[in-house]
């Protein structure tokens, strides 16, 4: 196995690891500010694919137009959710959020089926994404390139929402003590809101990315979480620097996993994570309480 | 930076017990998600046909089959066309004044190609419904595990799908599980068939496969080897990679055979995961390096509906190779034309081989029942044993020894075929001798 190989196959899964990031930072971030782990985080991106697919696919908007509504529509779901069903929770235990979130999980798997149908969709590669350039000597396809620049790209833009903003430094306070916060003047109810639906927009839009590549189906929601719930173990839940590690070594991994461990390929994650409850069970980059 | 609250220790166990509730949602207890029954859906079977009291058989009104068919996720289409076949077949039965005068109905329930749920759904359907026969099972690890049960059950079974070797020549025919039948072609196709074209395609020497990570993808692979190896000395089998189901990124698979430089990939995932394979392929420029891509099962109708836009495009460059256990287009008889006809009539959609096959499974029901005079599994399997059907796959034998269908399909490369508005198996169309292809009882090597 030549090192130009070995590197190419880290390109590959360095593009997996950056749908897994986008699923995980909104998932490490509703349950840092809301304290709800929330099972159908996995669906928002399931919606996201369905409602690209339908815009770009059915409708005929252009690619770009279709990422950004559907984007901005799960936000907007993601609103709704929280003002209406999340928001008697948090004074409950962390239980019941699992149980309505849970709930949620099968309620849009079963709508889906109900909208677009049992049958898988998929559609063409947007034209200017078609084709791939030569890297490592190998050809690399455009589309994975875009991919990764997306979820750098986002990435970047959370780290300097949560730190650099005004918005970001109330979400902060709000997030390690919201009664304080409260007294201090700022809306935790709005905050909330407002990180949820970011979380929720964060997942459609790698859902809605995945669409030329991967198809759509309505238990797409179920495999994605699982991924995003090890990589939050992992990395440390509540740390988005911990989602984006540990979106890398899940990404990584299953990508080597199939090319030099391909009797264990499946068994590695869960080995990974395993290691990690033992050695630091508060994840690699997460805090002990 | 670590903007939120530390997670503890009992952050970290809701996190499990969190992980294992979804790991359980994959897989819904046994029974659930019915599908709309048939019987009583908007055609209104249950009210046409002989339901008037003529059923000839005693202490019952109707007879049941029911239906076990991936009806989730990306295989779906598989069920829904196996339902789609045999509720067409129960129509036409029923016009015609049922089986033995009695009113078939039909009912599907989701395998989620998982071997304990199908089984619970056998159950179910025998022992709740009331089935008489079952039909369907799309995989292989699904059917090898149902043989056995079918005894319990005292039940025919007609396998249209699931295409293990191991169901016709050990499950039935060594280990006598003879309530199983099987109307489709088993992996001889998949594997057999591509041998037979490798062998003369001499510029290709360099092999590697993309599997389907269980029973079916393992034995197809093991089969394909053993026998191109009898034809051919100068070909290596270069690379593997191995993808289980639920499988939706498939690139590392993708690169770490190409890493080797194969002339030929040999691939195995079906349905909506050949698509996401062959179209991440495609994108990563598999297609310009390689000569031949076979996609065993790439001529369903839900894969062909799917790449239809990419072949138009030409993104495959004439090498994608595709078969399947039937394929709309052949034989050109006119049972088969007619029936392709009032299918897309009936569905506004081809047909699928898992609706071919099922339809005929129903058919092949109907005549058994009516020449044993009864629906005991040993009269009709008796019946079943050595059939002459004329289906429109073609006409041909259920081989008596291991209940086998014996009838070809041909392989071919997957072009756009303007007659029929989507891409097909239409170009360069091979057709094997079933002798040539199927293995024969008593299976000694």
């Amino acid at each position: 196995m030549s090192v130009e190989n070995l590197l190419y196959q880290g390109l590959i899964g360095l593009t997996n690891g950056m749908y897994l990031w986008l699923v995980a930072a909104g998932l490490t971030i509703a349950f840092g500010v809301l304290k709800i782990l929330n099972f159908a985080h996995g669906s928002l991106y399931m919606v996201g694919a369905y409602l690209g697919f339908s815009m770009y696919g059915e409708f005929g908007l252009g690619f770009w137009s279709s990422l950004a509504l559907a984007t901005l529509t799960v936000g907007l779901l993601g609103l709704v959710l929280e003002r209406t069903l999340f928001r008697p929770l948090y004074k409950l235990d962390i239980t019941y959020g699992l149980i309505l979130t849970f709930g949620l999980a099968l309620i849009f798997s079963d709508l889906v089926r109900i909208l677009w149908g049992g049958v898988f969709l998929i559609p063409p590669t947007p034209a200017a994404l078609v084709g791939s350039f030569e890297i490592l000597g190998r050809a690399f396809s455009y589309y994975n390139a875009f991919v990764i620049a997306a979820g750098l790209l986002v990435g970047a833009g959370l780290w300097f929402l949560l730190d650099h903003t005004w918005w970001g430094r109330t979400v902060r306070a709000t997030a390690s003590d919201r009664e304080m916060s409260g007294v201090l003047g700022i809306n935790a109810g709005w905050i909330y809101a407002s990180v949820f639906a970011l979380a929720a927009a964060v997942a459609s839009l790698a859902g809605a990315l995945s669409i030329p590549v991967r198809v759509v189906t309505p238990g797409l929601g179920t495999t994605i979480i699982i991924q995003a719930f090890i990589i939050t173990v992992i990395g440390g839940l509540g740390s988005l620097r911990g989602a984006f590690l540990g979106a890398l070594i899940v990404g990584l991994a299953n990508a080597y996993g199939v090319l030099l461990f391909p009797n264990i390929e499946l068994f590695l994650i869960y080995g990974i994570m395993a290691l990690v409850l033992l050695v630091k069970p508060e994840g690699l980059l997460g805090e002990r309480q | 930076m670590n903007v939120f609250p530390r997670a503890g220790r009992a952050t970290v166990l809701a996190i499990a017990a969190a992980f294992f509730l979804v790991t359980a949602a994959c897989q819904p207890p046994e029974g659930s998600d019915v599908p709309e029954d048939v019987a009583e859906g908007e055609d209104g079977t249950a009210d046409e046909g002989s339901g008037d009291g003529a059923c000839e058989i005693a202490g019952i009104d109707s007879i049941q089959i029911g239906g076990l068919g991936a009806l989730s996720g990306a295989h779906a289409d598989y069920g829904a066309q196996m339902e789609m076949g045999a509720e067409m077949a129960a129509d036409e039965i029923n016009e015609q004044g049922g089986m033995l005068g009695c009113e078939v109905e039909i009912r599907f329930m989701d395998s989620e190609l998982d071997p304990e749920v199908a089984i619970g759904n056998a159950r179910n359907l025998v022992g709740e419904w009331g089935a008489e026969f079952l039909v369907g099972v799309d995989s292989s690890g699904v059917a090898l595990a149902l043989a056995p049960v079918m005894d319990e059950l005292d039940r025919v079974l007609v396998v249209t799908h699931a295409a293990t070797e191991k169901l016709n020549e050990e499950e039935i025919y060594a280990n006598d599980h003879r309530n199983v039948f099987r109307m489709s072609v088993p992996v001889y196709q998949d594997a057999v068939v591509a041998a037979l074209i490798v062998a003369e395609m001499p510029e290709i020497t360099r092999i590697a496969n993309i599997g389907a990570d269980y029973e079916y993808g393992r034995t197809a692979w093991a089969m394909f080897q053993e026998t191109l190896s009898q034809y051919r000395d100068d070909v290596e089998f270069v690379a593997e990679a191995w993808a289980p189901f639920l499988t939706s990124d498939f690139s590392p698979h993708v690169s770490s055979v190409m890493a080797e430089e194969p002339d030929m990939v040999f691939s195995t995932p079906w349905a909506g995961e050949a698509v996401a394979l062959i179209r991440q392929a495609q994108q990563s420029g598999a297609f310009q390096e390689l000569e031949m891509w076979w996609q065993a099962m790439g001529a369903s109708v839900d894969v062909l509906e799917a790449v239809t836009p990419d072949v138009q495009a030409d993104a495959f460059e004439g090498k994608l190779w595709a078969t399947g256990r039937y394929i709309f287009n052949w034989p050109e008889t006119d049972t088969n034309r007619e029936w392709v006809e009032a299918f897309q009539e009936r569905y506004d959609r081809l047909p699928n081989y898992s609706a071919q096959t099922t339809y005929t499974a129903v058919n092949a029901l109907h005549d058994a029942v009516e020449a044993a005079g009864s629906v005991d599994p040993a009269d009709v399997g008796a019946e079943l044993e050595g059939m002459i059907i004329d289906a429109p796959a073609g006409e041909f034998t259920l081989r008596a020894e291991d209940h086998q269908a014996v009838y070809p399909v041909p392989a071919g490369r997957v072009v756009y075929d303007d007659d029929w508005g989507i891409a097909c198996v239409c170009a360069d169309l091979q057709v094997f001798d079933t002798e040539e292809y199927y293995r024969d009882p008593p299976f000694e090597e």
